[in-house]
């Protein structure tokens, strides 16, 4: 199955290639506008501000690109960052406009636990196509200070210090808050879900 | 499991004894400054003790009981209760509950007599504990029956209050060897107290399983913790896993600490060892580079390509780093967090600027620490060493965590110089210590050698992570046997 990388330049996007190759991805990584609008399966990934990947989307027009191909039905994977640019806007610095494919704004995590967390946390998983053959209560590695909180799409939970949203679903555009590409073999499963789902 | 604030109270004032010791005295203030300062909400639980009674056997301090009860808490008071007569002064003075020492070892008699008349729920046996005995009379004389038979028939009750007399107002931990031995002994449930000092000793108190409560003094009172933090803490659903990290000390390309060679499939390739890790459930790999040669250290580069094109799990590299360059160039090489160590204690703005540039979740500070000898000073008693050299620096371990936690580090790994390699154990004293002190998370490194070395770590130690490297790499102990033993403890892991 075919994947369109999206080559952000605020993302590690060559760990996230090796792991959808890995997922049985034919991958085309670009950062061709057009080739993003023409595609029928896209991965968004992105780590670091939200502004930042924002702004460099809206330079190459890549987020007209994505709303055209959404229109069109493909199938969009947001990782991370770019799974919160997938919402109405986010809080960090400021209220910062996102894509606005979801509804729902991006919040700092509060509460006692350290910011930002980073490590393993268990997800409470609902039905979806992404969490096929993944157990609820599966851990997956998370980087993050902040997140999506009770969003409507909501498909995953986690808790740190407070629930928040670990993985949404809205027709063909899923986000995940974690990196399946460095939590092992669950991962790997979920990559595998999105690769084939049709 | 609530978190118990306590006051002992003597002549009016908030104190503390040293070790039950009345010539060892700090004063607080008055009980009711100390309880605003405190900052106890509504209806909290607060544990007092009135110590005049205690000694003289007849309550003392009631007025101050009363003035405590008009505050909407739940109170339970302990001290001097030797009759009927004395519960009712408590209970009328406001006490939810009467929290009973001596007879509860002593007079099983006098003990059902207190449940009958005023129920068990308003009764607290305590126990006080010494190298596993039983001590009453203000620890003065071991009693006469054992811990184990004192606890059978103390099974009328709700709630048992068991010290450990050796760890209370020491703040080196509380007992967790005593309490794991409790669950198997008796099913009623325990308030732990004595020793209790870190965030860290708080959730694995609860991990635990069978304590309802547990009293927390001189701790809240030095304001090493507040109040706030260990009751979210509580609340806080913690079922984010504890981590295992086996460690791949690297030099000119080849796994070179602890490699069994006898065994063919062990090649010391960095690569397969890595791939076996995951396998085996291994939740990050962190590779050290121990290579003395700029040469050693371009090989280094590409066994990091290697072994992050191989897995799946996060990846962490350190060694020889100097500066935002070397950093730079061993995340494009597939790391996805680097450690800094000697150059960040030359210039700590490295940590800051590393932060700035890639994230604080990239940027690890490995510290070497040593007991601190001879006429060096650390205020914490460890410090930090550049191990190429094994030179000693000085600096303050605790402190330096601290700083670097400003700057902008993600994470501590802390390696025992002492117990690199020795499987005694991690040095739990120093993963206090630093734990203790920041907010982030802290890495265990030297001397795993037992399963319970591992548990000891996370659980006494405050350590979010236990990482080893020859214990793994020669097969005496697998990832997921450490990972098994973990979760029968009650520890959340993968």
């Amino acid at each position: 199955m075919e994947v369109t990388l999206i080559d952000s330049p605020v993302a590690n996007v060559a760990n996230i290639a090796r792991a959808l190759r890995h997922a049985g991805a034919g991958l085309r990584v670009t950062r061709d506008a057009e080739t993003i609008a023409n595609a029928g399966k896209i991965v968004l990934p992105g780590v670091g501000s939200f502004i930042a990947a924002m702004t460099w989307l809206r330079e190459q027009r890549i987020d007209e690109a994505l709303k055209r191909a959404v229109s069109r039905g493909a199938a969009l994977l947001g990782v991370c960052v770019g799974h919160q640019l997938l919402f109405d806007a986010s809080h960090e610095m400021g209220l910062t406009s996102g894509l606005g494919f979801l509804r729902g704004e991006v919040q700092r995590l509060v509460g006692p636990l350290p910011v930002p967390q980073i490590g393993w946390n268990a997800l409470t998983v609902g039905r979806s196509p992404l969490f096929e053959g993944i157990a609820d209560r599966t851990p997956f590695y998370f980087v993050n200070s902040y997140a999506a909180l009770e969003a409507p799409d909501e498909i995953a939970r986690a808790d740190y210090g407070g629930a928040f949203t670990a993985a949404v679903q809205c027709g063909t555009i899923f986000g995940v808050q974690f990196h399946p590409e460095k939590s092992s073999a669950a991962g790997l499963r979920l990559l595998r879900n999105f690769v084939q789902w049709t | 499991m609530d978190v118990i604030p306590s006051i002992d109270v003597l002549q009016g004032n908030a104190v503390r004894l040293t070790r039950g010791d009345f010539m060892l005295v700090t004063k607080y203030g008055e009980p009711e400054e100390v309880l605003d300062r405190l900052e106890v909400e509504d209806g909290a639980r607060l544990h007092v003790v009135d110590l005049e009674a205690s000694r003289s056997g007849r309550p003392v301090e009631t007025e101050i009981v009363r003035k405590l009860a008009r505050r909407n808490l739940r109170l339970q008071v302990g001290g001097g209760v030797r009759s009927l007569r004395d519960a009712r002064t408590w209970l009328d003075a406001g006490a939810e509950r009467i929290v009973v020492g001596t007879a509860a070892a002593e007079s099983p008699r006098f003990l059902e007599r207190l449940v009958d008349a005023f129920g068990a729920d308003r009764i607290i046996p305590a126990v006080d504990v010494r190298d596993g005995v039983v001590r009453v009379d203000g620890w003065q004389r071991a009693a006469s029956e054992s811990l184990a038979s004192i606890l059978a028939r103390l099974d009328n009750v709700n709630e048992v209050l068991v010290t450990d007399v050796n760890k209370d107002g020491a703040m080196r931990g509380p007992s967790f060897a005593l309490y794991r031995q409790l669950r198997a002994m008796t099913g009623v449930r325990i308030i732990a107290s004595g020793g209790v000092s870190t965030l860290g000793d708080i959730v694995s108190l609860a991990r635990l399983g069978n304590i309802s409560g547990c009293v927390i003094g001189k701790a809240l009172l030095d304001k090493k913790l507040t109040l706030a933090d260990a009751t979210a803490r509580v609340r806080t659903p913690s079922a984010i896993p504890e981590r295992v990290i086996p460690c791949l000390d690297v030099r000119d390309g080849r796994v070179v600490k602890g490699v069994s060679f006898a065994n063919l499939r062990d090649s010391g390739d960095p690569v397969e060892c890595a791939m076996r890790y995951e396998a085996e459930g291994a939740d990050e790999l962190v590779i050290l580079d121990v290579s003395a040669t700029d040469e050693g250290r371009r090989t280094a580069l590409e066994t990091v390509r290697g072994v992050a094109d191989s897995i799946f799990i996060p990846l962490t590299v350190g060694g020889g780093v100097k500066s935002v360059g070397d950093f730079r160039a061993l995340l494009r090489a597939g790391a996805d967090r680097v450690a800094i160590n000697t150059a960040a204690i030359a210039n700590p703005q490295l940590i800051a600027e590393c932060a700035r540039e890639f994230g604080v979740q990239a940027v690890v500070l490995s510290v070497d620490a040593a007991r601190a000898s001879g006429e060096r000073r650390a205020a914490s008693g460890f410090e930090a060493i550049v191990r190429s050299g094994k030179h000693p620096t000085g600096i303050d371990v605790v402190e330096w965590c601290k700083r670097a936690e400003m700057l902008g580090a993600g994470e501590i790994l802390l390696t025992s110089i002492e117990r690199d390699g020795t499987s005694d154990g991690f040095d739990i004293e120093l993963l206090r210590a630093v734990s203790g002190s920041v907010r982030i998370g802290v890495i265990a490194s030297g001397g795993a050698g037992t399963l319970e070395h591992f548990r000891d770590a996370i659980e006494a130690g405050g350590a979010r992570a236990v990482l080893a490297a020859s214990l793994f790499h020669t097969r005496r102990l697998s990832i997921g046997e450490v990972k098994e033993f973990l979760a029968a403890e009650g520890i959340p892991v993968r």
